[in-house]
């Protein structure tokens, strides 16, 4: 039983982790097309992918749509939430669903929406038209993170700095901002990588004129599979592996750092 | 000395819920005084009131001669050490207590090195550098002492600071709190609901039951002369016994479980009226046989609960229920089931008006 348990486990990892793997021999294959296992290996796919514009544009697209979006998103998500948490009002729990509605309606219904309705605005095809509609499925998922940050804290904190002569403004610059670091960190990077990722909408309404890094990999997948996706997958895969690790990295170094100084 | 802070008919309604019900009160400056009372009695809202983190509905409250009403909690210039210690988890010990100094203009480099001092204070030289979570439930309670006392406030207030500890550290920090509180002075108002650290620690306690103020007195005057059966009751242990005062100039009461009683002579009460006895258990002496010069009745013992240097008897003399606290080794003779002897003098026989 043990031991059946023991290779389930071992079966389930290598199936969740074999496509991440793969991609990383296959950005660095030689082949014409994306192919496992590669009949030979050098860096000419990379070379490809930072040299050709119809590449860079699109990872440039994303990367300031995904910016815009976290900015907007929490712009939006801050106040809101400070609001549903700590106060009660009328049609508080219709607020509070609504915020939660992208999250249960298809990204595809959405997409439609938004095709016809910003069709209407002339902003399809913009990037202001894909920041909107980003922010509008970015703002449930960055609500979820902050709210449960902020249902967590400690209210009596705020009291403390208020004995202590501290302002409410000055109260919340100082403590409770602080202390809510970490929450608003990881709400505004799930707003950042849901845009970032974010395909289906991006399809619809993004067009030519603000083509997203996703929508361009898609396309390139139909038409001729070219081994850049996997370079792509690959740099994105090392992106996220350095975004998790370098906090805890960083946080041990400057732990050691304390030590010694005050040691 | 006269009156430094001034609590002057302070009301706290919720809709049709009275919880404080006009509650006068003043302390003197350096007084050291504890609010006693069960849960909900009002005690912490009388003193959220005065922090002015709750408003009252009708009354004042002064300190030296001016209202704080109209006041922010930021102005009011009050030290609060909260249950559980409401310490910044993202500063360091010494960057909590340079808090309220930095929020009051002060000098970095001049700020921190008053923190330190008020740490060396409150027993924790060296531990500036450490953040709350790497200090134990004490070291933190001092460090909160610390903040609350840096910038000199005009009032400290405690809300049950000692209720997260173990038996053994809450003894050794209601002698420190008492020691640091002495040694600078300021007026101090504790909040609990335990009476012995209220015994131990006041100048003054005020006991309150249902947003009324039963009592303000010295720990003493409160155990030997309780005015409401509540405080009585509240107060260590006792004996409450319902009687009749039957002839008030010889001090007799009649119509008690225990028959006729003489009490302590008092002229509160009047022939026919209606009283609770009070006897406290170690004032009543347990032996075999009736002893001259003592009120003796006949009491069945149901419950010997052993302490080692004492025995708490609990039995039954007629219905009515008595308490008797012996010490440890006294209690050898006498068994559980057994019928013996209670006595008392009547000067142990303390009179509440009803």
């Amino acid at each position: 039983m043990n031991r059946f348990m023991r290779w389930l486990g071992i079966a389930v990892v290598v199936f969740i982790a074999a496509p991440l793997v793969i991609v990383v021999p296959m950005s660095f294959s030689e082949a014409r097309s994306l192919q496992f296992p590669p009949p030979g290996y050098w860096l000419g796919y990379y070379r490809a992918y930072f040299t050709d514009v119809s590449w860079l544009v699109p990872t440039w697209n994303s990367i300031l749509i995904a910016s815009a979006t976290t900015v907007l998103t929490m712009a939006l998500v801050v106040p809101a939430t400070f609001a549903l948490v700590r106060h009660r009002f009328r049609g508080k729990s219709i607020a509070d669903l609504m915020m939660l509605m992208p999250l249960a309606v298809p990204h595809i219904v959405m997409a439609v929406g938004y095709y016809s309705y910003f069709g209407d605005l002339g902003i399809v095809h913009t990037h202001l038209g894909v920041i909107l509609a980003h922010t509008c499925l970015s703002v449930p998922i960055a609500f979820l993170v902050l709210s449960a940050n902020l249902k967590g804290f400690d209210r009596t904190l705020e009291r403390a700095a208020q004995s202590l002569g501290a302002s409410p403004t000055r109260t919340f610059i100082h403590v409770t901002l602080p202390i809510l670091r970490p929450g608003l960190v990881i709400s505004a990077l799930f707003a950042f990588i849901q845009s970032f990722d974010e395909t289906v909408v991006a399809i619809f309404i993004s067009g030519r004129g603000a083509e997203t890094l996703p929508r361009k990999m898609f396309d390139s997948i139909r038409q001729e599979a070219d081994p850049v996706i996997a370079v792509i997958s690959t740099l994105l895969f090392a992106a996220v592996l350095i975004g998790l690790t370098a906090p805890l990295l960083l946080s041990r170094w400057r732990g050691r750092r304390a030590r010694i100084g005050t040691g | 000395m006269s009156t430094y802070l001034q609590l002057s008919g302070i009301s706290k309604i919720y809709g049709q819920f009275t919880a404080l019900e006009a509650v006068d009160l003043d302390i003197k400056k350096g007084e050291f005084v504890t609010f006693l009372g069960p849960s909900g009695s009002g005690k912490t809202t009388t003193l959220m009131i005065i922090a002015g983190f709750e408003t009252a509905s009708s009354g004042a409250v002064n300190v030296a001669g001016k209202s704080l009403f109209g006041l922010a909690p930021h102005e009011r210039n009050i030290g609060i050490v909260f249950q559980n210690y409401g310490l910044f988890p993202h500063k360091t010990a010494a960057q909590n207590v340079y808090f309220p100094l930095q929020m009051r203009g002060w000098d970095k480099a001049k700020g921190l090195k008053r923190a330190e001092e008020m740490l060396d204070l409150v027993g924790l030289k060296g531990f500036g550098h450490r953040h709350p979570k790497e200090l134990s439930g004490g070291q933190q309670q001092r460090v909160a002492l610390a903040r609350a006392l840096v910038f000199e406030p005009s009032l400290l207030l405690l809300d049950e600071p000692l209720g997260a500890l173990d038996k053994n550290l809450r003894e050794q920090m209601q002698i420190e709190i008492k020691r640091i509180q002495r040694a600078l002075g300021v007026t101090t108002i504790f909040v609990t609901h335990d009476q012995t650290e209220a015994m131990s620690m006041s100048d003054r306690i005020v006991v309150f039951e249902k947003g009324r103020v039963q009592q303000v007195a010295t720990p003493l005057e409160l155990y030997h002369k309780p005015e409401t059966r509540f405080v009585a009751g509240f107060i260590g242990e006792s004996n409450l016994i319902e009687a009749t005062i039957t002839d008030a100039a010889a001090g007799e009461a009649g119509n008690t479980a225990l028959g006729t009683v003489e009490y302590a002579r008092t002229d509160k009460v009047a022939s026919g009226a209606a009283v609770t006895l009070m006897i406290r258990p170690e004032h009543i002496k347990l032996s075999r046989n009736p002893v001259d010069g003592r009120k003796n009745v006949r009491m069945k013992v149901e419950t010997i609960v052993n302490y080692g240097d004492n025995a708490l008897v609990i039995g039954k003399v007629g219905e009515q229920p008595m308490r008797v606290r012996v010490l440890g080794a006294d209690v050898v003779i006498i068994r559980e089931g057994e019928e013996c002897c209670i006595s008392w003098t009547r000067d142990s026989v303390y009179v509440i008006a009803n």
